[in-house]
């Protein structure tokens, strides 16, 4: 027999995070008893979001044009590319930083034990893109995490036998924070790269 | 083995070998402890952007953990470092992640490894001054540890002990034996005695001693690790490439091109 059109919805809704089954029928019922019209609009933004959004050409981040609205605007400096994990993380340094450089997004970071290597990261695209030249500097902003650190040494490899600069983001005390409440590796990278004044 | 159930571990010394997310906000931890072996804990909330424990459970930090629990998974129930974090960094880092693949993939969950896990807690912070040297001795300790030690003081067939200036054949899962140089029997594993006193000695300090031992470490290991190929060692190979560029890649074994 195969399921109900209720139970194909509320096992379709698990596919979200976080959702277990309790969830899962809760918003069906939702939608179905109290906000249909929500329902539809909803089907129709998803229908329309997977057919239309891809990776952007330049960057690898999410986007439904061939180019991001990064990677064409015009008044962007094309010299500098910022290497960060995730999509978020585009609009992270866009809101808090002042970059006027380009992106590249992972869309992960190397795991070898979880078998990640660097074409699963896109790293055969970002090579082919510096080897296109007119990049001076490769910014890494991978996350501070053992696997981000490993990301960015061996990008910083990739950028520096073609003659490029690779940079890395600091790490340190968060602007407010009290030292004593920091964790201990912050305070030891902090110390390290602590700077002249 | 007569185990407590819902047992409470309190303040186990342990590194993290491996992390994965779970669920929403949850991470699936296999953790090295001395008195529990390998063991695999929940770590409940410790993604959510609060938590404390995001900067304290990574791979290669020394860190006191509790847990709660019986079966496969317990849970964590409170982790704090115990000690400065180790700052591996480029090739040392990804060396890390070998030492961690090959405790996740020999060790079986809850087998007590005391001496080992001191012999990891050594070998880390050589790993960034002394890295091949490190990870021999390491690997030595490990085949020990599971129970396949490798025979370096005497003659597999004669019992005749090594002699530093002589050549050996070595038989995986027997020993060395005295190479003439005659029969082939060598099957590509030929090396000094000298080497494997040096090993036994943990020694090493000699180039050829250490270019030696490198392919004998790699197929003893390869024996107990089955078909599947070691990741961070693709990623090693890989590296290699991606740091010669094209002309000075013909020196070394990589045939395919660079990235």
């Amino acid at each position: 027999m195969t399921p109900s059109l209720i139970e194909q919805l509320i096992e379709a809704l698990r596919c979200l995070p976080g959702v277990g089954p309790k969830s899962a029928q809760r918003m069906a019922f939702h939608l179905l008893q109290r906000n249909r019209a929500g329902a539809r609009t909803l089907a129709h933004a998803l229908a329309a979001a997977v057919d239309s959004i891809h990776h952007c050409a330049g960057c690898r981040t999410l986007c439904e044009a061939e180019l991001c609205k990064q990677c064409s605007d015009p008044a962007r400096d094309r010299s500098v590319l910022c290497v960060v994990e995730s999509p978020p993380d585009v609009l992270a340094v866009e809101r808090a930083t002042g970059y006027k450089g380009l992106y590249f997004v992972l869309m992960g970071h190397l795991s070898p034990l979880d078998g990640i290597g660097p074409n699963e990261i896109g790293l055969d695209k970002l090579a082919a893109r510096l080897d296109a030249g007119g990049v001076k500097e490769v910014i890494l902003a991978t996350n501070p995490t053992v696997e981000g650190e490993a990301t960015a040494h061996y990008i910083s490899e990739l950028v520096r036998v073609r003659g490029i600069k690779p940079t890395r983001i600091a790490h340190g005390v968060p602007v407010g924070g009290e030292l004593e409440y920091v964790d201990g590796g912050t305070l030891s990278y902090a110390f390290s790269g602590r700077r002249e004044m | 083995m007569i185990r407590v159930n819902n047992a409470r571990i309190h303040l186990q010394p342990a590194y993290v070998l491996h992390q994965r997310p779970y669920r929403d906000s949850s991470l699936l931890l296999e953790l090295f402890t001395p008195e529990h072996g390998r063991v695999g804990l929940v770590a409940r909330g410790a993604r959510a952007a609060k938590s404390r424990l995001h900067g304290v459970l990574q791979p290669f930090q020394p860190l006191l953990v509790s847990w709660a629990g019986r079966g496969e998974l317990a849970t964590l129930c409170g982790a704090e470092s115990h000690g400065p974090l180790l700052r591996l960094n480029g090739q040392s880092l990804i060396s890390g992640f070998y030492l961690n693949e090959l405790l996740l993939r020999l060790l079986t969950r809850h087998d007590a490894h005391p001496a080992l896990f001191d012999i990891y807690r050594e070998t880390l912070p050589r790993l960034v001054v002394e890295e091949q040297r490190a990870l021999r001795i390491f690997e030595k300790h490990l085949l020990k540890e599971i129970g396949y030690a490798l025979v370096l003081s005497h003659d597999a067939e004669s019992g005749a002990p090594v002699e530093p200036d002589k050549l050996y054949a070595y038989r995986l899962e027997q020993g060395p034996v005295r190479y003439d140089g005659a029969d082939g029997q060598g099957a590509g594993l030929t090396l000094r005695g000298a080497s494997l006193l040096s090993l036994m000695n943990e020694e090493l300090r000699d180039e050829q001693s250490l270019r030696e031992i490198k392919p004998l470490m790699r197929a003893a290991l390869a024996l107990y690790l089955g078909g599947k190929p070691l990741q961070s060692r693709a990623l090693l190979i890989n590296m290699h490439k991606t740091m010669n560029p094209p002309k000075a890649a013909q020196q070394t074994d990589a045939s395919a091109e660079p990235a």
